[in-house]
């Protein structure tokens, strides 16, 4: 792994104003993301895990503190990175393949490489032969496995993904959780991952920042020690289930998670 | 098919119940003239219904196109100023609680004669929808797709033409729609206040002198140039947006 921060969030803070008052969001946040690492960012709903994306790609401003990717502050919308969200946010007008190539589009114009490289990409999510598909011809896995491909088209060093299986079934969620592993392991890009799933978190990650309810803190940092590339079977290896317990015990502490007698 | 059998069989059913009546019950023709008397009076004064029927359609053609080039861009720049949105739109939209009927005097009077006043009277009553639904079409925009194309580096206008102009499409054409029926009942209302010519006069000239066959001939065509326009509509709308359509079953059905 290399020792190169990608990311640097130091001493950031966040409120917002609303009719019923300001919230804060985050307090004081600081970490780094290293070059090449697999982040992800867990917390309960509320913590200021996607404020935290927002303010990471310069689409939001910290109200206090500062961002920098790759040793520059931002304080505009970054474009060397791909975003993933929640919702896939899929143009109904374009194809699959289109939609992928949305990305090079807005860029400037689209090239033969391209063109290439989103095919392959398509594939490799095993969305080969659903190029020509509008969004709507496709399932909920189908959709969001368009916007993972559209997030990498343009090989971005920094991928941020906020919930990206949120919405998705159990089953679903496996298969695109594997997915990204492989596919992750090909690029090697440095991925910021926002979730409320703790076996997600640690199935993917090389590190896990875990947030205390609002106003998000940083509680924990834990680092997964686990081989790779992973499969299914890592979940039931003990160290797996030592890090998720490790995981629970903190939302246990903050009252996250209760166990009701 | 039954769907739209339905809906013929009914109406077939209203004409002969509607002939029967006015035989049996022996209605003066003045009063309501039989279905099979409008139609002869349709096809005996085909020639100058023609004329006036070009007329008619020329007024609501115009001010429907009117109506189009001045609420959108007007919607477009609505969404994209803050400030003249602030200092507009308020207005635009009291300015909907004076009836446009009510004005349309004053219009004719201050436009004059011709054809021109009755394009105007089209064009003030239909646009106010089309800026509505341009509007909340183009703000209907999902904020995580602005992120995105802002992440990809796109300028405002790059995101107008390529997402947010299409992906308003749908909603401007419910307006579109509503606007295209409107203009209809403005380009009447206009010749009912001063005219010539046109349907609209027919149909005051046929029941000053208590025909009305010819009165009922011009309603006919009216109805039957607003079924026409707003059937083009939806189909341009259908070829322009297939997507749209697809999605809107696809929501109906519940397949998400």
């Amino acid at each position: 792994m290399a020792r190169v921060n990608l990311v640097e969030v130091r001493d950031v803070s966040r409120r917002f104003r609303t009719p019923q008052g300001d919230v804060h969001a985050l307090d004081s946040v600081s970490f780094d993301v290293r070059e090449g690492e697999f982040l992800s960012i867990l917390g309960p709903s509320g913590c200021g895990k996607s404020t935290l994306v927002m303010l990471i790609a310069g689409l939001l401003a910290p109200s206090a503190g500062a961002v920098a990717v790759a040793g520059t502050l931002v304080d505009r919308p970054q474009t060397r990175l791909g975003i993933v969200f929640q919702s896939p946010v899929l143009l109904a007008w374009r194809t699959a393949l289109d939609n992928v190539l949305l990305q090079c589009e807005m860029r400037g114009r689209v090239t033969e490489t391209q063109h290439a490289r989103a095919r392959e990409l398509l594939d490799g999510t095993g969305l080969g032969g659903f190029e020509a598909r509008y969004p709507h011809e496709l399932s909920g896995g189908m959709r969001q496995r368009v916007s993972l491909c559209r997030a990498l088209i343009h090989d971005p060093p920094l991928l941020l993904m906020d919930e990206p299986f949120g919405a998705l079934d159990a089953l679903t969620r496996d298969q695109l959780t594997l997915d990204l592993e492989v596919l992750r392991a090909r690029s090697g890009t440095t991925v910021v991952f926002i979730t409320h799933s703790i076996t997600e978190a640690v199935f993917l990650s090389d590190r896990v920042l875990v947030m205390t309810p609002r106003p998000g803190r940083i509680d924990t940092v834990l680092e997964v020690d686990l081989p790779r590339p992973r499969r299914l079977a890592v979940r039931e290896d003990p160290r797996f289930a030592a890090y998720t317990r490790r995981i629970n015990d903190r939302f246990m502490a903050h009252g996250v998670l209760k166990e009701r007698a | 098919m039954s769907r739209r059998l339905a809906p013929l069989l009914t109406l077939a059913a209203l004409i002969i119940a509607w002939e029967v009546v006015v035989d049996a019950l022996r209605v003066p023709e003045y009063l309501l003239p039989a279905p099979t008397g409008i139609v002869a009076a349709l096809v005996g004064e085909w020639r100058m219904l023609a004329f006036h029927t070009w007329v008619t359609l020329y007024e609501i053609l115009c001010g429907f196109a009117l109506a189009i080039a001045v609420g959108v861009p007007l919607a477009m720049l609505i969404v994209a100023s803050p400030p003249f949105e602030r200092s507009v739109y308020p207005l635009l939209v009291a300015s909907q609680s004076v009836p446009k009927i009510a004005i349309a005097p004053l219009l004719i009077f201050w436009a004059g004669i011709g054809i021109f006043p009755k394009i105007l009277v089209a064009f003030a009553i239909a646009f106010f929808p089309v800026v509505i639904d341009t509007v909340a079409g183009l703000r209907s925009i999902e904020p995580e797709m602005l992120h995105l194309a802002r992440s990809m580096g796109a300028g405002e206008g790059k995101i107008f033409l390529k997402i947010r102009f299409p992906s308003a499409l749908p909603s401007i054409f419910a307006g579109v729609k509503v606007a295209v029926t409107l203009a209809v009942v403005g380009a009447v209302v206009g010749e009912f206040i001063q005219a010539d010519q046109g349907l609209g006069y027919v149909l005051q000239q046929a029941t000053a002198v208590l025909n009305t066959r010819l009165g009922f001939a011009a309603i006919l065509i009216l109805a039957l140039i607003g079924i026409v326009l707003f059937v083009a509509v939806e189909l341009f709308e259908r070829w322009l947006t297939p997507w749209s359509a697809a999605r809107r079953t696809e929501l109906a059905t519940g397949t998400l």
